[in-house]
C-alpha cells in the first residue's frame, strides 16, 4: 500500500508543474478600429491580427513587455504575436494613428 | 398687389436687371471656382504638409524628421534622416505612395497610397523639401 500515495503524488506534481494550453485571442481590424479596446490574456497566449478592412493596416506595439511591427499586410490576411511575458502591451496601427488596443498579459 | 408691383417694376427693368443678377452670379461663381485662398501658396502647402507628417510620419521618422522616432528602436537599419535625404521629389513621392519594400528599402516603412491623397503626399513632400538641409 505504501507505492500507491507516493504515485499518486509524483503524477500531481508532474501535472502541477506542466503548462497550460495556451491560449489564441483572435482581433479584428476593421473600419479603422480594433475589435476590442482591451485585451487580457495568459502570458504564452497568442493574439491573431486579422486585417477585415479593404485598405492596409501596420500594427506594432512599442511596449516594454512585448515590442513587434507585424509590417503592412492586406484585406483577409493575419499575422500572429506571442505574448510571452507579463505586462501591459500597448497596441497600435503604423497606418491609422486613431488606433489603440491595450492588452494586459497576466503571468 | 406687391407681388403684382414687384413683377411690373421687374418688367419695366427689363434686361439690364437680369444681366445685374446673372453677371452677379457669375461673380460668385469665379470666385468660388478660384478662392483666392492661402491654400494656393507654397507656404500653405509645406503647413498642410508638416500636419500630415506630424499625424503619421512622426512616430518612425521623429518631430525632427532625423529618424529619432519613438518607434525607431525597432528598426534596423533606423528610419530615414529626412533632414539629410538626397532623393528627389519624384522619388519621396513614390516611396511614400508605394511603401518601402516597393522601392527596395525598409518593408517596415508601409504604402501609404490607400491613406493619403496625392495631394498629402505632395504637401508633405513640399514640407520635407522645406526642412531638407540639402536644399536649402
Amino acid at each position: 500500500m505504501r507505492p500507491f500515495p507516493s504515485l499518486l503524488a509524483t503524477v500531481m506534481a508532474v501535472v502541477a508543474v506542466l503548462p497550460t494550453q495556451a491560449a489564441e485571442y483572435v482581433v479584428n481590424q476593421k473600419g479603422k478600429s480594433f475589435s476590442q479596446r482591451k485585451l487580457v490574456v495568459q502570458a504564452g497566449d497568442t493574439v491573431r491580427f486579422v486585417n477585415d478592412d479593404p485598405f492596409n493596416h501596420n500594427v506594432f506595439s512599442l511596449s516594454d513587455a512585448k515590442s513587434f511591427d507585424l509590417g503592412s499586410y492586406g484585406q483577409g490576411l493575419a499575422k500572429t504575436v506571442v505574448m510571452d511575458k507579463p505586462g501591459a502591451v500597448e497596441v497600435e496601427c503604423a497606418v491609422h494613428p486613431d488606433m489603440r488596443l491595450d492588452i494586459e498579459v497576466k503571468k | 398687389m406687391r407681388r403684382l408691383a414687384l413683377l411690373a417694376a421687374v418688367a419695366l427693368l427689363g434686361v439690364p436687371a437680369a444681366a445685374q443678377v446673372s453677371n452677379a452670379h457669375a461673380q460668385v461663381l469665379a470666385s468660388t471656382a478660384r478662392p483666392l485662398l492661402a491654400r494656393d501658396g507654397e507656404d500653405a502647402a509645406r503647413f498642410r504638409g508638416s500636419l500630415v507628417f506630424f499625424n503619421y510620419c512622426v512616430t518612425c521618422h521623429g518631430p525632427n524628421a532625423d529618424g529619432s522616432g519613438r518607434a525607431a528602436r525597432l528598426y534596423d537599419p533606423k528610419p530615414a534622416n529626412l533632414r539629410a535625404s538626397d532623393k528627389n521629389e519624384q522619388y519621396m513621392r513614390m516611396i511614400i505612395r508605394n511603401g518601402g519594400k516597393a522601392m527596395a528599402r525598409s518593408e517596415f516603412m508601409p504604402p501609404w497610397g490607400e491613406e493619403l491623397t496625392d495631394e498629402q503626399i505632395r504637401d508633405v513632400v513640399a514640407y520635407l523639401r522645406s526642412i531638407n538641409h540639402r536644399s536649402n
